[in-house]
């Protein structure tokens, strides 16, 4: 099934396109970005009808079987993380169309998003070590570049500070990889986990470390988050809604799900783990956020405490953990994506993000108000939005496993989140100020941000057996299989 | 076994420049010998003691090219972690310049302004 190369190989395409004809022609990179990235939407769309009906699709490159060859597969589990993100890469780059027109160079700007864009996609189909390692560093290494894009001296301090902490992450990673390499002999994952169950306890154990230190700087858990605040405030308004709804989720929190579910099957102690980092990393992230300056930074602690919760729900396990996991990720990619672009709607119009130059735009602005305040109320966790949904779930799961401790603690985050939003907005949309007038963004701004909120609106009313039969199926996987038993099925 | 002892002491070095080291360009050396170490440690998987290249030469039996033959895999892994290392230290200079251009100083000291 040579289809499920096209998420790949589209957005590569995209790059080289716009790489090679945006001197001559200036308009034709945000159309070519824009294009692409709905034809990869149409070619995701078109493989769902297949992953559902067969269980999975797996491609060997160049006919070359496993273990010698690279394959790559796209189960249920990946298709919903594959869904999400195309579904809301070409919302990002709507917006961006008029965002980025301020920059001189916008087109590397387009150049760049679509080798992030090719990068997530090809984590999420790519069914070997190694393979999962480049494209992590070609979305990464775009990504260092993208929050330094405006060049500002914050920016480039912030993206400093992340391409060395990525980096560290990254040969955490690499070195991993080259143990299993070593031990094994082979990188294809499902061999390895074939392979894994007779290997050595303590050299597993240390492999699991690597990978699980790895990848949480990637998802920014806890002791590992403090690069995140920086970059992801500071980077243009579209970048951060790319690293912080999607980019953190998909290079940190996919593999780390694959790791503690599928691979390294032999250890349900490394739950524990996922568990603990979780729970510091809520904590943590919503004190932090309740006191800061900028909308963006309160934004960007806000997804520290939120990536914290699908690590918890991941880390609490069994139907409704692994559950509240998926649709946790799923609502706040949606939820926080659409903030990051409130944000730059604000910002395009005024020029800043600090909270105390930012009053009255609720009779300024009223749409982005509208939808800003539809993120915010979704990502505190109020029905009917999406994030009520995932968290009421991943609370019926500690209840579930008897963790009341867990489940008393998501409550008071919960409402520590209500509460800081209801402070910002408070002080920024309702805040009385004397001849104000209507001040409205134009229609490629506003229209991204009002498609994210009715989707985050109907999808928390809709929450109904239909979206509910896909996402079993990917719990189902997380649950029962190992990514053995998951190809040989 | 010495080998393995080697990389480790070098990778440690690699994260004391990174760490530890105030100035950008020492960081970026830094840098560049954690990506050394790991190249190294992926050589060294594939390597074996009075090992020829992978090729097979005529005349030589299969056998006795299965036992003396280093692995090929590791050496190709590295090629592709060598370029992803090139491409991180070139971004990290240019950085490094634009820092220079903005702040006039490569200390890490006088230039941070974030609090993290």
């Amino acid at each position: 099934m040579s289809l499920i190369v096209f998420p790949v190989i589209l957005y590569l395409l995209s790059a080289f396109l716009i790489a090679l004809l945006w001197k001559k022609y200036k308009k034709i990179s945000s159309i070519a970005c824009f294009s692409f990235s709905v034809l990869t939407l149409i070619s995701v769309i078109l493989l769902g009808r297949y992953v559902f009906e067969n269980g999975k699709i797996i491609y060997f490159i160049g006919g070359w079987e496993i273990p010698i060859g690279i394959a790559l597969m796209v189960d249920p589990l990946s298709f919903v993380f594959l869904l999400v993100l195309n579904f809301i890469l070409p919302i990002i780059c709507w917006f961006s169309i008029s965002y980025m027109e301020k920059y001189v160079k916008s087109s590397y700007f387009y150049i760049l998003f679509s080798l992030v864009s090719a990068g997530l996609n090809g984590i999420l189909i790519s069914m070997d070590f190694f393979n999962i390692y480049v494209f992590l560093e070609i979305s990464s290494i775009s990504s260092y570049i993208l929050v330094a894009f405006g060049l500002k001296t914050e920016q480039l301090e912030a993206s400093l500070k992340y391409t060395i902490l990525g980096f560290i992450g990254s040969t955490f990673i690499l070195v991993a990889i080259g143990l299993i390499l070593g031990k094994t002999g082979t990188l294809n994952i499902a061999d390895f986990t074939s392979v894994a169950v007779e290997m050595n306890k303590i050299q597993l154990w240390f492999i699991l470390g690597l990978f699980i230190s790895g990848f949480a700087l990637k998802t920014a858990l806890f002791p590992f988050h403090f690069w995140l605040p920086d970059a992801h405030s500071l980077a243009p308004s579209p970048v951060s809604a790319i690293l912080s709804g999607l980019f953190i989720k998909i290079t940190g929190f996919y593999p780390l799900i694959r790791i503690v579910t599928n691979i390294f099957i032999m250890f349900p102690e490394s739950k524990f783990i996922m568990m603990a980092l979780g729970l510091a990393s809520m904590i943590f992230g919503a004190l932090m956020a309740i006191d800061q300056i900028d909308i963006k930074r309160t934004y960007a602690y806000s997804s520290i405490s939120q990536i914290g919760y699908c690590a918890l729900a991941l880390g609490i396990g069994g139907y409704y953990g692994y559950l509240g996991a998926i649709l946790h990720f799923v609502f706040h990619s949606l939820s926080k994506s659409l903030l990051f672009l409130n944000s730059g709607a604000i910002e395009y119009k005024y020029g800043t993000t600090k909270i105390d130059d930012l009053k009255g735009l609720n009779d300024k602005m009223p749409y982005t108000t509208a939808t800003g305040s539809i993120g915010m109320f979704s990502v505190a966790g109020v029905p009917p939005f999406g994030c009520f949904w995932s968290k009421i779930i991943i609370i019926i799961a500690a209840v579930k496993s008897h963790f009341y401790g867990i489940a008393f603690i998501c409550v008071i985050v919960s409402i520590i989140t209500l509460g800081y939003f209801l402070k910002l907005q408070r002080k920024i949309f309702y805040s009385k100020v004397e001849n104000s007038e209507v001040n409205e963004n134009g229609f490629n701004i506003l229209m991204p941000m009002v498609l994210l909120s009715i989707f985050i609106f109907l999808s928390g009313i809709i929450f109904s057996p239909n979206i509910k039969f896909y996402v079993d199926k990917a719990v189902e996987i997380m649950e029962n299989f190992s990514y053995f038993q998951i190809m040989e099925k | 076994m010495i080998v393995y002892i080697a990389i480790s002491i070098m990778f440690f070095v690699g994260i004391y420049g990174m760490m530890v080291k105030k100035n950008i360009i020492k960081m970026i050396i830094g840098v560049n010998i954690i990506g050394y170490a790991v190249n190294l440690f992926f050589i060294v998987i594939g390597y074996k003691n009075g090992g020829i290249p992978p090729i097979l030469i005529s005349g030589m039996g299969i056998k006795e090219f299965v036992e003396k033959a280093v692995n090929p895999l590791p050496q190709a892994l590295v090629l592709t972690s060598i370029v992803i290392d090139l491409s991180i230290i070139c971004f990290l200079a240019s950085l490094s310049i634009r820092i220079y251009e903005k702040y006039g100083t490569f200390d890490l000291e006088k230039i941070r302004r974030l609090k993290g």
